[in-house]
């Protein structure tokens, strides 16, 4: 790149014996520019990190340092009690263990469905595979809160559940209760399309040969394709988890039982009855970010690849 | 062909097998029937659950919005009345009119800045990794946690941002209990939120622009500044109409981050459509109004998502 071509520029203004001159002063030029990016893109980093340790400063602090102002940024005595303390103020391990159980059951049910479902649409012929695919993308498209009236209510009317009878009537159906936690969320059109696209991108030569080799359709997609996607796989399992996780409004409304509350709700209802313990509040909300981003930091590359795979082609 | 098996499905669920007649014809029909059945073995508990948890309630929806249905009654048919209601409403009128506002800002103006970032980061910088991760952090934590710590940067008594202006000398404010700042704070942590997966999808397609186009730019005597106008923001065409959509779509959904850090409030000033129909429906029950305004939110995520094709791919079509 420092053999640049002679322009007519450095030629008017860099007169005679530029040629060894004009290359060091570009030179600084460029150097200039890139401390002026990196002090820029510092900057923006750091509002991105900021809050995040402000958080974790402030989970750590005495009620007293929190009192004053301006505030301190680092604690000055760190009340490393304030945790075992805020596990004491509300049950922040068993919301932390419901979120757990929820993600993960998400996605064992998303990653086996999803990636059968996604694998037919795919590579299966079969009579109306082309309706199916279309009502799936149609369904891509739906916002949460177009389906969340009936949602409920098949919730609360789910027949022979909670005290219901068989036409759904006279009792509470799946609200408060791990079905309703763990089934309505389980599978989403998103997670289906993605499979369908990367079982697209493999070559369908190897399904020929495995059933010249005599091996059963289903043993084609489970022993030949699905181990040919591993990396897709932990995509999805980490963006489903990941949204299980965070996922706020559905727990909030089907369940108003304490054992049953996930990490998210848990933090706002704390929030609103001992708001004013923010050292506690910004221990609960660090230990409800901790292991997203713990799990981002430490499997970057399959999120990368599944926040952008998601609709590029 | 003809040594394909199904062993794991009983063969009676295909619902579209043929008559019994037809097993006798010959080899590859027979096989096709097979795969037939396995595909739609395979799908059939996707089409199920979505079926169930998706499509049916979104039609239900529909049906519900002609009706008065507070959950303990049968609903009662009344027709359009609910909208006509809900266009005689103040308070959806502003929450409309947030919503479209929160979406100006944390969606173009934010991609805008987006491109801006994977642009510079997609020169050969040491810390790039860094940075992209930095800027993606926020993305992938919880908005309910997010918020709760900007609840508490907000805080105008001990708050982190009121402490800094006061070091600078800046009288603080009251931010979110301020009809006049509690939007713009809201919208500023949606942008803060939401830049990274822009970013992540712009430096994805930066990737695949040949590079050559640049070279030939610079031999012509472009700039930075030109070779961004004339061929970086034109080749990142698709990648901004995808962008454009997913992040018309989140915006639209704001509700987690309104539910901790303003309630909707002060006033009204913060209340957005998603927020009116959780008000309607599981604080008023008032189940067919809330949605009657589902439905309008979804035709207006609609005609936007129309608008925004027609803007970033007028030429293609």
């Amino acid at each position: 790149m420092t053999a640049e071509p002679l322009t007519t520029r450095s030629l008017v203004t860099g007169a005679h014996e530029d040629f060894v001159a004009k290359p060091a002063g570009r030179r600084h030029k460029r150097w200039v520019g890139r401390l002026i990016l990196n002090l820029a893109l510092t900057l923006g980093a750091l509002t991105m990190v900021v809050p995040f340790i402000w958080m974790i400063a402030t989970s750590l602090k005495s009620p007293a340092e929190l009192a004053e102002f301006p505030p301190t940024f680092l604690p000055k005595v760190w009340e490393w009690s304030n945790y075992p303390e805020a596990l004491q103020a509300a049950p922040f391990a068993s919301y932390f263990r419901n979120s757990f159980i929820i993600s993960a059951s998400h996605t064992v049910i998303t990653l086996v469905f999803a990636s059968m479902a996604g694998y037919s649409l795919a590579r299966v012929r079969f009579r109306g595979r082309e309706l199916v695919f279309l009502g799936f993308v149609a369904m891509l498209m739906i916002p949460t809160y177009t389906k969340i009236v009936p949602q409920f209510l098949l919730v609360k009317f789910m027949p022979l559940f909670g005290g219901n009878d068989i036409l759904g009537q006279g009792g509470s159906g799946w609200l408060n209760t791990w079905w309703a936690l763990i089934i309505p969320g389980g599978l989403s059109a998103t997670a289906i399309f993605l499979f369908r696209q990367f079982y697209l991108s493999l070559p369908t030569e190897l399904a020929e040969a495995a059933r010249i080799d005599g091996l059963s359709e289903f043993r084609i997609f489970s022993r030949i394709y699905t181990p040919l996607i591993k990396p897709a796989i932990a995509t999805v399992a980490l963006l489903t988890f990941q949204e299980s996780w965070n996922n706020f409004l559905w727990p909030l409304l089907v369940t108003t039982r304490d054992d049953l509350r996930v990490i998210q709700v848990g933090l706002a209802v704390f929030q609103q009855l001992d708001g004013t313990q923010w050292q506690y509040l910004m221990a609960g909300t660090t230990m409800a970010t901790i292991p997203m981003v713990l799990l981002f930091l430490f499997c970057q590359k399959y999120f990368i690849q599944g926040f952008t795979n998601a609709g590029i082609k | 062909m003809t040594a394909l098996r199904t062993p794991d499905v009983p063969r009676t669920l295909d619902p579209h097998q043929p008559p019994r007649a037809a097993t006798r014809r010959s080899g590859p029909r027979r096989a096709a029937r097979k795969t037939g059945l396995f595909g739609w073995l395979m799908v059939a508990p996707a089409v199920f659950h979505i079926g169930l948890w998706t499509a049916i309630p979104v039609l239900a929806t529909i049906a519900l919005s002609f009706t008065d249905y507070d959950i303990f009654d049968a609903p009662a048919w009344i027709g359009v009345e609910n909208y006509v209601e809900i266009f005689q409403d103040p308070v959806f009128g502003q929450a409309t009119w947030n919503t479209l506002v929160y979406t100006f800002w944390t969606v173009p103006a934010s991609m805008a800045i987006a491109m801006v970032i994977a642009v510079a980061l997609n020169q050969n910088l040491r810390l790039r990794t860094w940075f992209r991760t930095a800027f993606f952090l926020p993305q992938v934590t919880a908005t309910v946690a997010i918020a709760m710590v900007w609840l508490w940067i907000f805080n105008p008594q001990q708050g982190l941002l009121n402490g800094v202006l006061a070091v600078v000398g800046i009288p603080g404010q009251a931010w979110l209990a301020d009809p006049e700042w509690a939007l713009p704070s809201v919208i500023l942590v949606g942008a803060w939120q939401g830049i990274g997966i822009k970013m992540l999808i712009y430096i994805a397609a930066l990737q695949n622009v040949d590079p050559s186009l640049y070279e030939a730019a610079a031999v012509d005597g472009a700039g930075p500044i030109r070779k961004f106008f004339a061929i970086t923001v034109p080749m990142l065409k698709p990648a901004t109409f995808f962008v454009l959509i997913i992040s018309i779509i989140g915006a639209f959904q704001v509700f987690d981050q309104i539910y901790v850090l303003t309630d909707g409030g002060p006033a009204n000033s913060t209340t957005m459509m998603t927020y009116e129909v959780y008000r309607s429906a599981f604080q008023n029950f008032e189940m067919g109004m809330a949605s009657a305004q589902s439905v309008l939110l979804f035709l207006m995520l609609l005609v936007m998502t129309i608008i925004g094709r027609r803007a970033t791919k007028g030429d293609e079509g």
